[in-house]
């Protein structure tokens, strides 16, 4: 029942961010970016991999539609599968760190005191970390890749969610429904999971979502400096950093990757702007 | 008749803690608080806003922490209880909130938030839990076709009807009801009235009515308690006792009569009421007071009784 009417809830609301135009169209590309991400290996024309240096740099047309790098691998397949790697990382990072947010600052919320003191200290801290430090330490720890960026980017994000969480709990813990449930004699878990969490989740969704956007440039900048994919993997911060080589000579190596990357985080931040609107918790999202 | 519930000295001291800019306060929500309450009875608690009649009855339900005192519900020392002890004991002694707007979890249908009870206890109804919940409604006058509802599909009165089904699913003997009806329009408030006063003679409750409104608690209640900036100031065995504190007087007089002809011209309070973190010494009402003289302003009054009607002042009329 419970979960039904939730479903129901979220169905709803996910509608209703389609229904506008701007909706429609930025997640309608979201819809096809995740579905291009997860068919890469069929969608892709080529071998992402493959080198052909008898036909490096060469510029878009058939049947390399965007053209090669600058050992002849094909861009468009690189950037089909750069896709993969960046919405992977950047949603496996984000939903770290929205999970691990949303416990401390539920935890932090609900029982106050020291123990909220201390959370929001600590999470206060790695805020005031560049991602790019955050970044470097992991791969001084475990070497440079994928591992270390999903990591930096879910602690560069870790505060956001933890913050905003507890703020929604602070403001639910005093609204008369919870004073009413603990007077029927509800255990606190009751209270946390049954009232206090399904009433506090719509916003650090919608910011989770926001947040995929912001993971997907911070995973291009990392990709960018090396710190990322390493090669051959492609990722599209990776792909524009060797494309500033041949910035004259090849620009679509270095174009592409950058349009894709600029796309998506546009989508991204419009359909959450939507989401906004429909759930309508514009005012939920101040004061975190 | 034996007491279901017995308030001992019962205090509330909040204090808020000092700083480097600030020095640390503390006020006397509820100070010295002591009465019985029998089985079948009603006790009006009537003050203005602030006096601590909503803190009074947090702590009696041991909803807040009290800083002193003790509360006998039904022969069990309330205080004493562990957590666990206390969550079992709810069952029995039940609230029902002022603000109804608030009361219902949003994301709750009627049913989930009326069967909540039932599944925070682990209770088991006799009947299937559709049908008992379909009953509940049914007992606090709503349609069972509204189950399936939400609590922002239903109206102000509706909620509170809502409310006071949840309070009665476990079937307590003890209800505080928080000025249940100060946030509905009159109208509905009559009914909300109307419903309380045949829910106690249908299940045999005991309420502790709290309200601001002196003219429904004389109408509602069998004794009532007038409270001033947390102390009792008076307590009226029945309602057409003669107030004996000036207070009191004041706020019987206030009340509005609805017969044009016994209508007369109300003659306001003077002055402000105290600020409850730097109270005066003596009477907390003795700048207000008419009859105050240098002993109210020196020496708190202590609550005597004559007869069974207790008052608190130097002077009562």
């Amino acid at each position: 029942m419970a979960v039904r009417s939730l479903d129901a809830f979220a169905r709803m609301s996910i509608g209703r961010a389609f229904s506008s135009g701007v909706g429609l169209v930025a997640g309608g590309f979201l819809v096809l970016l995740v579905l291009v991400a997860l068919l890469a290996p069929w969608i892709a024309p080529f071998d992402y991999a493959a080198q052909n240096l008898m036909n490096a740099n060469a510029a878009p047309a058939w049947p390399h539609l965007l053209g090669t790098d600058e050992f002849g691998r094909d861009v468009l397949s690189r950037v089909i599968h750069g896709a993969r790697t960046s919405l992977s990382v950047s949603a496996t990072a984000i939903a770290i760190s929205m999970t691990a947010g949303m416990a401390l600052g539920a935890a932090a919320g609900y029982f106050g005191g020291f123990f909220e003191r201390a959370v929001m200290t600590v999470v206060d801290l790695t805020w005031s970390f560049p991602d790019i430090l955050i970044a470097l330490i992991f791969v001084a720890i475990i070497g440079p890749g994928l591992t270390s960026t999903t990591f930096a980017i879910a602690i560069a994000y870790l505060a956001q969610f933890t913050r905003l969480t507890r703020a929604q709990i602070v403001r639910l813990k005093r609204e008369t429904f919870i004073e009413a449930t603990i007077n029927l004699g509800a255990k606190p878990t009751h209270i946390l999971l049954r009232h206090l969490m399904p009433n506090a989740i719509a916003p650090v969704i919608v910011v989770g979502m926001l947040a995929i956007g912001d993971g997907i440039v911070l995973e291009a900048t990392l990709g960018f400096f090396g710190l990322g994919a390493q090669p051959p993997t492609p990722s599209w911060g990776a792909m524009m950093s060797s494309g500033t080589a041949q910035l004259f000579l090849s620009p679509w190596v270095i174009i592409f990757p950058g349009v894709a990357v600029a796309v998506t985080v546009i989508a991204v931040n419009l359909f959450g702007d939507e989401l906004i609107r429909a759930l309508d918790i514009r005012d939920r999202l101040r004061g975190a | 008749m034996s007491n279901l519930l017995e308030v001992r000295d019962l205090s509330k001291r909040f204090t808020s803690a000092g700083g480097p800019f600030r020095k640390a306060r503390s006020m006397h929500a509820v100070n010295g608080v002591t009465f019985d309450l029998p089985k079948g009875r009603v006790i009006g608690v009537v003050g203005e806003s602030g006096c601590g009649k909503s803190t009074l009855a947090r702590l009696i339900l041991r909803l807040i922490e009290p800083s002193g005192g003790g509360v006998n519900f039904d022969g069990d020392d309330l205080l004493a209880k562990t957590p666990g002890q206390m969550r079992k004991l709810r069952a029995r002694m039940q609230m029902v909130f002022q603000d109804p707007y608030s009361a219902i979890d949003p994301r709750y249908t009627l049913t989930r938030a009326v069967a909540e009870p039932f599944e925070v206890q682990g209770v088991t109804p006799a009947k299937p839990m559709a049908e008992e919940v379909a009953d509940l409604l049914e007992m606090v006058g709503l349609n069972p076709g509204l189950a399936t509802s939400y609590p922002h599909q239903i109206s102000g009165g509706q909620k509170q009807r809502v409310g006071i089904a949840r309070a009665l699913a476990l079937r307590p003997s003890l209800l505080v009801l928080d000025e249940p009806t100060a946030s509905l329009d009159v109208s509905v408030q009559a009914q909300i009235i109307g419903l309380l006063e045949d829910l106690r003679a249908e299940l045999g409750l005991t309420y502790l009515f709290i309200s601001h409104d002196l003219s429904l608690v004389k109408y509602f209640c069998d004794e009532i308690l007038v409270m001033y900036l947390g102390r009792v100031v008076e307590a009226l065995p029945d309602t057409s006792a003669p107030a004996r504190h000036p207070y009191t007087r004041t706020l019987m007089e206030s009340t509005f009569e609805p017969d044009p002809k016994k209508r007369r011209l109300i003659a306001p309070l003077e002055g402000e009421v105290p600020s409850p973190f730097d109270l005066p010494p003596g009477c907390a009402f003795a700048d207000r007071c008419p009859k105050a003289s240098a002993l109210c302003r020196s020496e708190t009054p202590e609550l005597s009784a004559d007869n069974g009607h207790a008052v608190a002042c130097h002077h009562p009329i």
